[in-house]
């Protein structure tokens, strides 16, 4: 903790990003509209039924895929203008002259990007707390779909980070931040149900339907696409799970925290003012 | 403290710096003459470890700027010709943030900080928000920045650019407490006259290529005989102007209204001539001697027909 706070870039960041109004106003806007969901569905469900304890699930999916809508929307947005900024704002070529190394300046970029959409999500729990009220959840679907959350945040985060390093200007590295970012989302998914089609119609008499999905490309292609990921974890199947060596979340997990350490070494590499292999950065 | 060799850096076809050669001793201030995409920000920009040279060395005290970047960086303070400022940041806090990033322990920062805000005359805006400074104060924060690590060289891309008539006097008197505290500069300007009373050394860069290097006298005289003159008449200016004109060793004649800039070609003797001509005309010439402060015309000089 001495460290993190002692890194002067985190410090610069925390202090310039928590005195701007705008922090506050963007944090209170995603409590209210969380919130305001939430309580809208659960007071136009208890209308015409009633709302029976323990069987409560589809409130809980559904704040789940707001949150994680919230994620996809703002974790690129928020990292996609932290190089590119610096660039615009003329102050990159000064922070690179100073002792900090361009991995540093990464590291400290993600974390503090990151940080701001961490508290969000932490924020927000208590709203779960209405789910558990009426029960049906367990207190381990709720901490393995943070966790989901938590490496989505830092792949997403990392993938803005790297556009910001990659392209110059802010707007163009957001554009291109979401639409990866789709294509990771949304796009993954859309390949594997392409393909588990294309094998059926290719070869019916090998892959009856459902089957198709214990082929273990698919399988794996099934375990990259974070929503159809989510709703095995939230109890409910988009893609049949097949038969494979490790669980859908933790190829996703290990997946994912591979990709975001390529796009942070990557990120480092471009960010070197004179880019050289790095067998030969020893001085 | 600063040296190049044979230093290019080409941008594709487009040669922007073509076999640099360059030495300043420690102590010295070395003034970057040339205009605009002449080289000097590409020079600059190497010497700071922002830029790969295509061919030749260039060291900053004694290490080279693509080996040992690391050093270069605690050896050196840059200063590039636009920056930016965190605009959320009070002037103490973006000094403490540089300090820091250079290493310096939280104990000396405060104390350091202190003296540097001292420097600039920004001690009364120690709490005050960067982006509520003026573009005067901005650019002596920034020079005060490059020196939070106590570098003994400088590399300021044209300081004074941009700057108001007073805010570039303030900026003047600055460089001349560092060169007074020893530090080695390395100064880019297209606004000439600034740099004159400031440099020990001067060097005029033109397409990438260094045409004279020296210093100033050394550079305006040495190259081509030519000196820049400088002739004062309480009146009888439409006189002045005639005579000055019908001198052979006469050139580009600038007539500034209180007194007349030109260069001379001449020796001395045919410049006592042309004073006796004056006089001889029943001019009543109040001041008659070399502009010292003027390097436009030295640099007019020696770059006339350079590249075409």
């Amino acid at each position: 903790m001495k460290a993190f706070l002692a890194n002067p870039l985190i410090v610069k960041e925390m202090r310039e990003r928590f005195r701007k109004k705008i922090t506050y106003w963007i944090l209170g806007l995603y409590l209210f509209v969380m919130g305001a969901i939430l309580l809208g569905f659960m007071y136009v469900n208890q209308l015409n039924s009633i709302m029976i304890p323990g069987e409560n699930r589809e409130l809980f999916i559904l704040i789940a895929v707001i949150q994680y809508a919230m994620i996809c929307f703002i974790a690129p947005a928020l990292s996609a203008g932290t190089i590119s900024g610096e660039r615009e704002r003329q102050t990159l070529h000064v922070l690179l002259t100073t002792q900090l190394s361009p991995g540093r300046i990464i590291w400290s970029k993600l974390l503090t990007s990151l940080a701001y959409i961490f508290l969000m999500v932490i924020s927000s729990l208590p709203l779960y707390s209405f789910v558990f009220l009426y029960g049906g959840i367990s207190p381990q679907q709720l901490f393995t779909l943070v966790l989901f959350f938590a490496v989505n945040i830092v792949f997403f985060g990392a993938l803005g980070l790297f556009c910001s390093t990659w392209i110059k200007r802010t707007g163009v590295s957001t554009i291109t931040a979401y639409g990866l970012a789709f294509f990771f989302v949304v796009g993954t998914g859309l390949v594997c149900l392409f393909t588990a089609d294309l094998l059926q119609e290719l070869y019916p008499q090998q892959y009856p339907p459902g089957d198709v999905y214990q082929e273990p490309a698919l399988q794996m292609l099934a375990a990259l696409n974070p929503v159809n990921v989510m709703f095995q974890l939230l109890g409910e199947e988009l893609v049949p799970a097949g038969e494979s060596f490790l669980p859908p979340w933790l190829i996703f997990t290990l997946c994912y925290l591979g990709f975001t350490g390529i796009l942070v070494g990557w990120s480092t590499y471009l960010l070197h003012p004179v880019r050289r292999l790095p067998w030969h950065w020893t001085k | 403290m600063i040296q190049t060799v044979h230093l290019t850096k080409q941008y594709g076809k487009l040669e922007a710096l073509h076999d640099l050669n360059l030495h300043i001793e420690k102590g010295k201030v070395f003034g970057f003459i040339g205009p605009n995409g002449a080289g000097k920000s590409t020079t600059m920009l190497i010497l700071a470890t922002l830029l790969a040279p295509t061919d030749g060395k260039a060291y900053v005290a004694g290490y080279d700027v693509v080996k040992e970047p690391k050093q270069v960086r605690q050896a050196l303070g840059y200063m590039p010709d636009f920056f930016g400022v965190y605009d959320n940041l009070k002037t103490a806090e973006y000094l403490d943030f540089y300090a820091a990033a250079y290493n310096i322990p939280p104990a000396k920062r405060k104390s350091i900080i202190v003296d540097l805000l001292e420097l600039v005359n920004l001690s009364d805006k120690a709490d005050a928000y960067v982006d509520s400074l003026s573009r005067g104060m901005k650019q002596r924060l920034g020079l005060a920045r490059c020196l939070v690590h106590s570098p003994d060289v400088l590399i300021l891309d044209e300081p004074a650019s941009g700057l108001d008539p007073r805010a570039r006097i303030e900026m003047r008197e600055i460089l001349k407490q560092l060169r007074g505290m020893g530090k080695t500069i390395l100064i880019s300007s297209h606004i000439l006259p600034e740099l004159a009373e400031l440099c020990d050394e001067i060097g005029v860069i033109e397409k990438g290529r260094l045409i004279a290097c020296g210093a100033v006298e050394e550079v305006s005289a040495g190259t081509r005989g030519i000196s820049v003159m400088q002739v004062k008449v309480l009146q009888s200016h439409d006189a002045a102007r005639t005579v000055l004109q019908a001198s052979p060793y006469v050139r580009r004649l600038d007539d500034k209204g209180s007194h007349f800039r030109f260069q001379f070609t001449g020796t001395e003797v045919d410049k006592a001539v042309l004073l006796q001509q004056l006089i001889g005309a029943g001019i009543p010439v109040v001041h008659f001697g070399e502009s010292k402060e003027n390097l436009e015309d030295v640099f007019l000089a020696i770059t006339e027909g350079v590249g075409s």
